[in-house]
């Protein structure tokens, strides 16, 4: 049964001239499983916001939008509260009590239950989604995860028909989003409710899906089954193929490198194509012939079938591989005086609390890209405060170029020194436009003339007179990376700044910051694939202290479940390709 | 089982009535009473670092006596004289004794009080004559402390660049804060648009809302309820019976104690230390069971035989 139809959908925003939508034309079934991708600004949530009546946007529309055969407009208040579950990006945002057990509740007292109804839903929801152990918790000592699942909790004990669910994830980190992910597909196969949801990162969510919606530009450029969709497109050459999980992209990579000769190195060096605006309007159509339907069957989804994939492309001769490694050169040695030296950090939030840095050190070669990986509440970022001295550890050393930390001025550090980009961009925005928020960094008569390079630099010149928090995330990241590059710092140290980003904002970081010469860079993040592709230096960080250090390909290959799926789909074979590029490159010498 | 773990309305309802008895009640008789159940309660709940809080009161209750009596002069029985030349009586003296434990035992029950309610319970009780009251505190609870958060986040990340609390001048300080603030400000409203969204989507707008509360009113609360009230008449009936009137001035006159007037003192006792016998008693059982059962495992049940 059909459970939304949209006909014809086109919107327009107020003032824009661009359409957010164009003709969209689409049918969901009750019980399916649809993903809908895209780079930011295609018109994903707009198209979303569209089937829920409160969250719609204003502005000039048209075409219909029909859930069961009702024009979402003209449903009652009550049916469309209960029967279509909206979860949204930000988890802080949507919680509105400050106790978990009345979050879950919220719902159904709108719908008008009485207590004992809402007491045994509530507690059939907190026992179905494990929330029993913070029941009677405060929301603010909730870690990201949590709230995002009380979120859906409280949403899914009104039972709706459908859950669409608005980039769910982007503020999460790997593990929660992989055991939110989880959830949802379990929500859909246990109980059968339809998901509509958005996501940027396809590999926990691709072959979990019955269909994928590909968006460019305010249209659907593809849809159908994950693989069709993957073929299509690979077909185009889209910007989206950028997306698709590690072992899709491998599969493409090795077998399009086998009709023509492909140049590996192509999604490294197409930053600039990432931010172009796709446009024309191109439909895919799906592939017909028996051998197109064959390879689309073969394609892996998953770094399980990626794995026999592989096993099957090069192992199926039993013969042995001429080349199984990738030459990789040594932790250099270390020479002069390094960027950032710290001893044996110790730091505890309180007098009584425990430690959390737990003798702690780090030596940071000058002009390397320096990453520090580890789970959740491990201390990383605590660590990184305590390096610019915004916390004090209570014993330990810290040199900033050679120098202790204490014997630079007060204000001396953070001009031309050192400067930190916080995890969050929007909390270092203060003021009305992105331009007063630069000239904010710099004095003088120069000052102009700064800001309009450095945000050429960092690709914002077009945004200069937006307020900050009215661009998108990756802009915003942007913003906030050019505004800390104002004090000229020689050392940058991030708190993860891949958060919430797509591949493509992805890779326009890097391109910023290769852009910058001399610059020693120290990375704290959850993101083991960005690290892998572009840190020089990994370091594992877990309770309270550094435990391993390693090049990036020596650390990853090292490892069995804290690296890359390119890994974990090849170990079997490759003794150290990292990235999809190493499994490529491999594939290639071999066959 | 903890006297907190009741329903909130009974813990309401002692407090309430407990605390009117302490203001009401000049006899010593019940003054005292009151004064040792809510010393012993108080130390009972919040333990060591509560006796000597409760042994500074005890000092300043001596303290105010005599202040009390230096400056008021009435009463026949004189003791002495002070410097000024005025009259110490035995009854000012005496007043004043009976005013500062009062006011101790005042105090003492503030501090049960406050353990034993948890904002929760206030939310609650308040929601229980104001519905609508209940959320709208509960959700200016939660966007405190999204502020605070903020707050925290904005400062870190200023720092981070230079430009945070105490790296610059006094004057780009005050700057600073001013930008913090609107910022904040700004913040806020824009997670207000968001929040306000994530309640119509779950259909705040609806009519015929109603309040969800996680408190059960089951037997065992009943049964508390039935001997509070019992506690709260026979103090009322000793009140009514004069069993409470005392006069001061000119000079002492006390109801004296009857045959039954134990009777009202026991029961008035009673009722104080309602509270602390529920859980003594509970506590008891419990250690019985411990010694019939043999040992369970550890961290299975805490001290009051709930299951953890």
């Amino acid at each position: 049964m059909e459970l939304f139809e949209i006909r014809n959908l086109s919107f327009c925003y107020p003032v824009r001239e661009r359409e957010a939508l164009t003709d969209i034309n689409l049918t969901i079934e009750q019980g399916e499983y649809i993903t809908i991708c895209g780079k930011s600004g295609s018109g994903k949530t707009t198209l979303l916001r569209h089937l829920k009546p409160p969250v719609t946007p204003k502005g000039k529309k048209s075409g219909q939008v029909l859930f069961e055969g009702t024009p979402v407009e003209a449903l009652d208040l009550k049916t469309q509260a209960a029967h279509i579950g909206y979860v949204m990006q930000n988890p802080d945002n949507q919680i509105v009590t400050d106790k978990v057990w009345h979050e879950l509740a919220f719902g159904l007292e709108s719908l008008g239950y009485d207590t004992r109804t809402i007491r045994l839903k509530v507690a059939e929801m907190a026992s179905y989604f494990g929330i029993q152990d913070w029941f009677y918790k405060n929301v603010n000592e909730l870690s990201g995860g949590q709230k995002q699942l009380l979120n859906l909790a409280s949403i899914m004990a009104m039972q709706p028909k459908v859950l669409i669910c608005d980039e769910p994830t982007s503020q999460l980190d790997p593990i929660a989003a992989s055991d939110f992910l989880q959830t949802i597909k379990k929500i859909n196969l246990e109980l059968g409710t339809t998901i509509i949801m958005t996501e940027h990162r396809l590999e926990g969510v691709l072959h979990a899906s019955d269909r994928v919606v590909v968006m460019e530009a305010g249209k659907i450029i593809a849809c159908g089954a994950p693989r069709l969709v993957g073929d299509m497109l690979k077909k185009e050459n889209s910007d989206m193929a950028a997306a698709l999980p590690a072992p899709m992209r491998i599969y493409y990579g090795v077998e399009s490198s086998l009709e023509s000769p492909l140049i590996v190195g192509e999604e490294k060096s197409s930053f600039g194509s990432s931010l172009a605006v796709g446009e024309g309007k191109r439909r895919f159509e799906s592939p017909k012939t028996v051998e197109e339907e064959k390879s689309s069957f073969e394609c892996p989804l998953t770094v399980r079938e990626g794995r026999s994939w592989l096993e099957r492309k090069l192992k199926c001769e039993g013969k042995a591989l001429k080349k199984d490694r990738l030459d990789e050169p040594d932790l250099p040695e270390e020479t002069g005086k390094p960027a950032i030296y710290a001893k044996e950090l110790w730091y505890r939030y309180s007098k009584e609390g425990a430690d959390v840095l737990k003798g702690a050190s780090i030596s940071v070669p000058k002009g390397s890209f320096y990453a520090i990986v580890g789970g959740n509440g491990t201390g990383k970022s605590t660590f990184l405060r305590a390096i610019c001295g915004i916390l004090k550890p209570y014993s330990g050393k810290i040199k900033i170029e050679g120098t202790p930390l204490d014997k630079y001025k007060k204000g001396e550090l953070f001009q031309g020194h050192l400067a930190m980009l916080p995890q969050n961009p929007q909390s270092l925005f203060v003021k009305k436009t992105v331009r007063e928020e630069l000239l904010e960094m710099v004095h003088g008569s120069e000052a102009e003339q700064d800001v309009d390079a450095i945000a050429e630099k960092c690709l914002i010149s077009h945004l200069l007179d937006k307020h900050p928090f009215d661009i998108s995330g990756g802009e915003q990241q942007r913003t906030a990376l050019a505004k800390v590059l104002l004090t000229k710092p020689s050392i940058l140290l991030m708190d993860e700044p891949t958060k919430g980003m797509d591949n493509h904002f992805k890779q326009s970081l890097v391109s910023i910051l290769r852009k910058l010469e001399n610059l020693t860079i120290l990375m704290v993040s959850h993101d083991i694939e960005f690290c892998a592709k572009y840190a020089d230096i990994v370091s594992m960080f877990f309770d309270g202290g550094i435990i391993t250090t390693n090049t990036a390909r020596k650390f990853f290959s090292g490892n069995s479940f804290y690296t890359t799926s390119a890994n974990r789909m090849s170990r079997h074979i490759f003794v150290n390709a990292v990235t999809e590029e190493d499994v490529i490159t491999l594939c290639r010498e071999n066959l | 089982m903890k006297f907190e773990n009741y329903h909130p309305c009974i813990n309401f309802i002692y407090f309430l009535f407990f605390m009117v008895f302490i203001l009401c009640f000049n006899h010593p008789v019940y003054v005292a009473i009151a004064f040792l159940c809510s010393f012993a309660y108080s130390i009972k709940l919040n333990g060591k670092r509560e006796v000597i809080f409760n042994f500074i009161l005890v000092l300043f209750v001596v303290i105010y006596c005599l202040w009390y009596s230096y400056y008021n002069h009435f009463g026949l029985t004189n003791i002495r004289k002070n410097f000024i030349g005025n009259n110490i009586t035995a009854e000012a003296l005496f007043y004043g004794l009976v005013r500062g434990t009062k006011a101790a035992a005042f105090i003492m029950t503030f501090a049960c009080m406050l353990a034993v309610f948890s904002t929760d319970k206030v939310i609650y009780l308040a929601g229980r004559l104001f519905p609508k009251l209940s959320l709208f505190i509960s959700i200016f609870l939660r966007s405190f402390s999204r502020i605070r958060e903020r707050h925290a986040a904005v400062n870190i990340s200023r720092k981070g660049i230079g430009m945070g609390k105490g790296q610059s001048t006094i004057i780009s300080g005050i700057r600073n804060r001013l930008r913090i603030l609107s910022i904040i400000i700004t913040w806020t409203l824009e997670d207000y648009i968001e929040s306000s969204m994530s309640m119509k989507c779950r259909g705040y707008t609806l009519k015929h809302r109603t309040a969800f509360s996680i408190y059960r009113f089951d037997n065992r609360d009943r049964g508390l309820v039935i001997l509070l009230l019992a506690g709260i008449t026979m103090t009322f009936m000793a009140a009514w019976l004069n069993q409470t009137n005392i006069l001061y001035d000119p000079e002492i006159i006390m109801y004296r104690p009857k045959g039954w007037s134990y009777i009202f003192y026991l029961s008035y006792a009673c009722f104080c230390l309602l509270p602390m016998g529920t859980e003594i008693i509970n506590e008891i059982k419990y250690k019985r069971r411990q010694r019939l059962n043999g040992p369970t495992f550890r961290g299975e049940e805490n001290a009051y035989g709930e299951l953890l």
